[in-house]
């Protein structure tokens, strides 16, 4: 886990130097170069800092960790150290849901490294239990179920840290006092309690400046950061006198933070819009690159092939017809239906038109993933239509029909056909790689030879298509969506007039 | 050709490349003997949906080859022509037929030119031959499928899945008969293949496709509400 996380951490660093240009001016006689100071989204243990620190400095992650966590013992200097960085270092990579997930596990143990210190210390469990219990049960309705998933949602690293803060704090405490110097409790317990409500209010932070991949703001974190923060701030200046006091300085406390709040609420809210311009600004732009890039790449290229082979027609119809295919599938977001029975057919149909340059009209209906039978069946459809485009006259046709129980296939041309005995060289083609392909896989190949053309028909029978799959036919998927639209949403009773006006 | 009947076509698309290649394609197409059993006579052109609306209304013509993208109206290109043009008759005293002709196949653009009144989809890619049997096809007030428009509508009713329609009157379904011949026209046969492998006539084969066009124009079928809805057509 540790070596994967540097491993990830360093490798992510040197790519995003180049991408951002934001690498730091190295000194010349520097071999190798250094690292931007960045948090990573992928490796991160608690919240990347101590991969970052490493990756930046070149040591080992576990060398910055263990030197956090021995500077954090006297004053929390370590700790100090750790929660500014994790503010003021900017935090790049993916938001990736299942890297997170499939991070998680491998926490733990790691995690456990900063607490031994709670661990030797009888008190430190109870204490922290005790500390950082009301803070979240006061927060949610707990069940075991919704403490589950909470731990489940990538919280843990912020309970972790939790704990963690809690411990060392209690340990400093202890350690101090067993040095002889005097323990205020009244200082440190508010001080560990504005540790820990920063630390709620930040880890939401992280969670919000991912553009693209917004997670809702938990509310509650907020509000049970704040509270601890005020509670802390409070708890600091009155240290531990009377009650009267506490209520003035809670109020004292209040006061200046709405103000605060109120000075800069104008301020914060331009500069967010002028954040929100700027993004959606940029936004368009790389758009608009990625469309210039891909018209570069492929429209302007064929053009420029079109004017020099003008002379010959057939190539120039050729490559006309290739790059409406491609930007038909780049406008149409054919990606969209990667590894599905039509993807696979289009791109099969295409391979025979650029061998050939006989136009192929195909028609799919239906559509449903790709496995290994239907991947004969494309074998075989291309087999025939390949066939046909060799020896027949166009227009060749080719109609895939997927079925709740088969697939069908029909390739259809005009010309006066293949026959099995009239074209021996391709006897062993069209016996094995269509009717011997299409037989193996429990499939059925018939050829009809018709008075103006010949038409191959292919059947294989497939069972139900695996639920929930993304690539589930593309007439089902926006179905279950429930519409802004005033259409209703019930299969049985669409509402006509509601479809007039709508059409 | 015991029938000189003359056909008269308005051309609209706002590619003026397009429109003079069509002109070309046809005129000499029509011109050379025993190629359509029609006279053709291109009586206008209009490269937007509002001198469109005035070229048709002024011309009366019998067919309309109808851009899908048009600058103008209400943004919604062909298919405000069709709705704006909806009254109009040919001098014959038929209402004026459309045909939609695009570059594109998708489904958004087939799908709100058939359900605005056109009668038939072609592509642009099509074969000048094929253009002009289309043209008498619609002419006659018959319905013009594509393979690709067969297969849209098989799969929009759901007849691949195996749903058909116990009674042909029923709107959101097609029949057994119906889908049979959307699916051979899928396949790519021609009307009278159709006819042949069914052991009908091509008139019945006509019938059943303009009763298949008559049901995506006045359907409510969810799948074809949610379909076009996943594509933001409605």
């Amino acid at each position: 886990m540790v070596a994967r996380a540097a491993r990830v951490g360093e490798d992510g660093t040197v790519q995003t130097a180049y991408e951002n240009g934001t690498g730091p001016v190295r000194p010349a006689w520097r071999a190798t170069p250094r690292p931007p100071l960045v948090r990573h989204r992928q490796g991160k243990v608690v919240a990347g800092v101590a991969a970052g620190l490493a990756a930046h400095l070149g040591v080992p992650v576990n060398a910055v960790r263990i030197a956090l966590v021995v500077s954090s013992i006297p004053f929390g200097a370590g700790l100090a150290v750790y929660v500014f960085l994790w503010a003021t270092m900017r935090e790049v990579g993916d938001v990736d849901p299942a890297m997170a997930a499939a991070a998680s596990p491998g926490i733990d143990p790691v995690t456990g490294a900063p607490v031994p210190g709670a661990a030797a210390t009888t008190g430190a469990a109870g204490w922290a239990g005790a500390a950082t219990g009301p803070a979240t049960i006061g927060g949610h309705q707990i069940d075991l179920a919704s403490v589950r998933t909470w731990l489940r949602s990538g919280n843990q690293a912020v309970l972790i840290t939790l704990f963690g803060v809690a411990a060392l704090a209690l340990a400093g405490a202890l350690w101090l006092g067993s040095a002889g110097l005097d323990v205020h409790a009244e200082v440190i317990l508010p001080i560990v309690a504005i540790v820990i409500g920063a630390i709620f209010f930040w880890s939401q932070l992280d969670d919000t400046d991912a553009i693209g991949a917004r997670r809702p703001v938990r509310w509650i974190w907020l509000v049970v950061g704040l509270g601890l923060t005020i509670l802390g701030l409070v708890g600091l200046l009155v240290r531990g006198t009377n009650l009267t006091e506490l209520w003035q300085v809670a109020g004292a406390v209040l006061a200046a933070l709405v103000g605060v709040a109120v000075l800069s609420a104008p301020w914060v809210l331009r500069l967010w819009s002028n954040l929100r311009l700027e993004q959606a600004a940029r936004i368009r732009a790389t758009e608009r690159a990625d469309i210039a890039a891909h018209l570069h790449d492929s429209v302007l290229q064929t053009l420029a092939l079109i004017q020099r082979q003008s002379a010959d027609a057939a190539t120039v119809a050729r490559l006309a017809r290739a790059q409406e295919r491609q930007l038909r599938s780049y406008l149409y977001d054919e990606d969209a239906r990667a590894g599905s029975l039509g993807a696979a057919l289009t791109a099969a149909m295409g391979e025979v038109e650029d061998l050939h340059g006989v136009p192929v009209e195909l028609v799919v209906t239906g559509d449903r993933p790709m496995d290994m039978h239907l991947d004969a069946l494309v074998k075989a459809v291309r087999e025939a239509t390949w066939n046909a485009v060799r020896h027949a006259s166009p227009p060749v046709s080719t109609y895939v029909e997927v079925g709740p129980d088969a697939v069908e296939a029909f390739v259809r041309d005009h010309g006066s056909g293949f026959d099995l005995d009239t074209v021996p060289d391709d006897r062993a083609g069209v016996r094995e790689s269509i009717i011997g392909r299409m037989e193996r896989h429990g499939g059925t190949a018939r050829i009809r030879r018709r008075p103006d053309g010949t038409e191959v028909e292919l059947r294989l029978p497939v069972g139900e298509p695996p639920q929930g799959d993304p690539t589930a036919t593309p007439t089902a998927t926006p179905a279950p969506s429930p519409s802004a639209n005033a259409t209703p949403s019930v299969p049985s009773t669409p509402d006509p007039k509601t479809q007039e006006q709508a059409s | 050709m015991t029938d000189p009947r003359t056909i008269r076509i308005v051309i609209v698309d706002d590619h003026h490349m397009f429109r003079t290649g069509v002109r070309a394609e046809l005129t000499s197409l029509a011109a050379s003997a025993g190629a359509a059993s029609f006279q053709l006579e291109i009586v206008g052109e209009a490269g937007a949906v509002e001198s469109a609306v005035t070229a048709i209304t002024e011309q009366q013509p019998d067919v309309v080859l109808l851009d899908v993208h048009l600058p103008g109206g209400d943004g919604h290109g062909g298919a405000d022509v069709i709705r704006a043009c909806a009254a109009v008759q040919s001098r014959a005293g038929v209402p004026v037929r459309f045909l939609a002709l695009s570059v594109s196949d998708a489904a958004e653009d087939v799908i709100a030119v058939i359900r605005a009144g056109a009668r038939g989809y072609v592509t642009k890619t099509i074969s000048a031959e094929d253009l002009l049997t289309a043209i008498g096809r619609v002419a006659d007030g018959d319905a013009v499928f594509s393979p690709r428009l067969a297969g849209f509508v098989l799969d929009a009713f759901g007849a691949a899945a195996g749903e058909v329609a116990e009674i042909d009157e029923e709107l959101d379904r097609l029949s057994a008969r119906e889908r049979e011949v959307m699916r051979l026209i899928a396949r790519g046969y021609q009307y009278k293949e159709v006819a042949k492998e069914l052991f009908i006539s091509v008139k019945t084969v006509e019938t059943h496709v303009s009763s298949v066009l008559r049901k995506l124009q006045l359907s409510s079928r969810h799948e074809l509400t949610a379909w076009a809805m996943g594509r933001r057509l409605l």
